[in-house]
């Protein structure tokens, strides 16, 4: 039997993984919240940002907390030269062209990553001392409440960010309707220019963070992306606090579930929690917006 | 409905309408039989692998292209298939009885019949996630089916694989085998997209809505169309593992052979059935090529064929052709019945 400390440290250790889930799954989630496109790529656009945070920890011994920085403003250009170059002309053509095109861009990804990197797991580490801290029973190591208070940040700052700016609103009214937004004077090619790039940049920004957390193969993607949508499923399409929500509850499920059924099905945990939730409730846990289309 | 005599008559009348059309299918069907006596073991496994392409890429296409419905799970139906036939031919390696033991034929046929009944077992579920959310849901329902036979090796044989004893049968017969079921596979494939079947899939392809408004059962069709689909993926991962004689799980449950499904269909044309059988030739012939010259490269390669002919050619190579011949007497491409602003400039 599993022990009720074990279990609460698990619980603890959910929470705060969980936290760096909702980083991942929240690009995902604007993206097709506002755009109506599942990027099928955000996964391998994350395994890209972990590898710019492995590598320059590697090279120059940067903590990763800087280098997702550097990961988020070079996926934030590939975000947008990927709108203004492939995406563009597709979006709004149904889905089939825009998904496969991603998935198309997936498989460079991954292969790319395979040629220039290899295929061995690599990892960073945070590279600032601190020490573990006590929660009762349960000992919590430093680098993950680092990231999971870096990660609550992040996604506090991208709230705000839709809340209270001008381009924030902008991009809340496309989302709603997109002609309606079009005949208000808002720009919505360029609004979406601006989501797809926040969308990967927080792509490259998780990937950096859970570098920190665990080691990284070019083969990482699809894992990461299923992850991403099972949060995004769980939260609500395009919803900020409801993927933060959704990225806690898969984490724990997560960290918990392998004490029951051992640790080489991991991924189904969340693989199962993604198609349940998605067949029960369509819209998500704390979504509002119809979904299932 | 379907099956009325009067359009089967006009189904073979379409078939046989077009002469030259019927004379480069024989002559190819028997070009191909030669292939095993005339040329050397690595050949034939080249021509082999053209052959699973085909019908991989027409069996996804009826889901795909002609009912609408983009899963990026039909590796699952083939790697489940591929092991079905496999512990039917060599069923004590799994610790099932010998009793089961089948000969080869009944294993590809078992193959099948297990990857068409999962597909209908799943199918009424996954069917209540349309668009988007089914192409994840079908991902994650492969990755599911990956992840359960990688962990139980004593049925898969886990990472060290699965030996499959295919009896007595040569490496020419199951050639032979492979081409008759591609020409099976292919023939009904026909039939099912110029029937009523057919009309109703691509109706649901272009307005999911207006077709059941229209009376159409979408989910009657979709099931139609998945079932067909999925035992036929079936079918090739049973001659697969007959073939090779190994599997294992990351192999035949991998994302490499959706991906090849999908650049298939892509290059060749969605939404049509000859197009995917050009795709898997022209395919192979270019991974071959990419073999030799870029080795190390192709799936990047890939990658980008498959992103430059959705966004330039979505209509691939057989849209090419018929444009410029203007022979549309086969089917035709159900986003032709969408006219879309710029049409003309995407060719």
């Amino acid at each position: 039997m599993v022990s009720p400390e074990l279990a609460f440290e698990s619980l603890l250790n959910g929470l705060l993984i969980g936290g760096t889930y909702a980083v991942a799954a929240l690009g995902l989630s604007l993206v097709f919240g506002i755009m109506d496109v599942v990027n099928l790529a955000h996964g391998h656009m994350l395994m890209v940002g972990a590898y710019v945070g492995i590598l320059l920890f590697a090279a120059t011994g940067i903590t990763p907390l800087l280098g997702m920085l550097l990961a988020a403003a070079l996926l934030f250009g590939f975000g947008v030269f990927l709108q203004r170059v492939l995406l563009e002309r597709v979006v709004d053509k149904g889905m089939e062209q825009p998904i496969i095109v991603l998935f198309g861009l997936a498989l460079v990804l991954e292969s790319g990553g395979r040629i220039v990197l290899g295929s061995e797991p690599q990892r960073a580490s945070l590279g600032i001392p601190g020490s573990s801290i006590p929660v009762g029973p349960a000992v919590l190591s430093f680098p993950r409440v680092v990231t999971f208070v870096v990660s609550v940040a992040l996604i506090v700052a991208v709230w705000a960010f839709l809340k209270y700016t001008t381009t924030g609103l902008a991009i809340r009214a496309t989302a709603q309707n997109t002609d309606a937004a079009q005949y208000m004077g808002i720009d919505t090619g360029r609004i979406y220019i601006i989501t797809l790039g926040l969308g990967t940049a927080l792509a490259g920004a998780a990937g950096a963070l859970l570098s920190i957390l665990f080691p990284f193969t070019p083969y990482a993607g699809w894992s990461y992306l299923l992850k991403a949508f099972a949060v995004v499923v769980l939260g609500g399409v395009g919803s900020v606090i409801g993927t933060l929500v959704g990225g806690l509850l898969l984490g724990v499920s997560e960290n918990v579930g392998v004490l029951f059924i051992g640790g080489g099905y991991r991924d189904l945990i969340s693989f199962s929690i993604f198609l349940l939730v998605l067949l029960v409730r369509p819209q998500g846990l704390f979504g509002s917006s119809g979904g299932g289309e | 409905m379907a099956g009325s005599e009067h359009e089967r008559g006009s189904f073979i009348r379409t078939m046989l309408g077009n002469r030259r059309r019927v004379a480069i299918a024989i002559v190819t069907v028997l070009a191909f039989a030669t292939i095993p006596f005339v040329t050397e073991r690595w050949l034939t496994q080249v021509f082999f692998t053209v052959l699973v392409f085909v019908i991989l890429g027409v069996s996804w296409d009826i889901i795909g292209g002609y009912a609408g419905q983009i899963s990026l799970g039909h590796v699952a139906f083939f790697g489940f298939g591929a092991y079905v036939s496999a512990w039917l031919t060599t069923p004590t390696r799994a610790g099932f009885p010998e009793s089961i033991q089948s000969p080869v034929i009944v294993a590809v046929l078992g193959g099948a019949i297990v990857a068409g009944l999962l597909a209908l077992v799943i199918g009424p579920v996954i069917f209540r996630l349309t668009g988007h959310y089914f192409a994840i849901g079908t991902l994650a329902l492969a990755a599911i089916i990956e992840l359960i036979l990688s962990n139980e090796r004593s049925v898969s044989g886990g990472s060290s694989g699965y030996f499959v004893d295919s009896g007595s049968a040569e490496y020419q017969q199951l050639f032979l085998l492979t081409l008759a079921v591609t020409v099976v596979t292919v023939i009904v494939s026909y039939y099912v997209v110029t029937s009523r079947w057919g009309l109703a899939m691509r109706a649901i392809h272009d307005d999911e809505t207006a077709a059941s408004s229209l009376g159409i059962n979408p989910l009657k069709y979709k099931l139609i169309a998945f079932g067909i689909g999925s035992s036929m993926a079936g079918m090739a991962g049973g001659l697969y593992a007959q073939y090779t004689g190994y599997l294992n799980p990351a192999d035949v449950l991998g994302l490499h052979w959706m991906v090849e499904a999908l650049v298939v269909v892509v290059l060749g044309g969605m939404g049509t059935i000859t197009g995917p059988i050009l795709g898997a030739g022209l395919f192979v012939g270019l991974d071959w090529i990419l073999g030799e010259v870029a080795s190390g490269y192709s799936t990047a390669i890939e990658g980008l064929l498959i992103i430059l002919f959705m966004i330039y050619m979505p209509k691939g190579i057989y849209g090419l052709i018929t444009s410029r011949t203007g022979d549309t007497s086969e089917e035709d491409p159900p986003s032709e019945t969408v006219p879309t602003p710029d049409e003309s400039a995407t060719d």
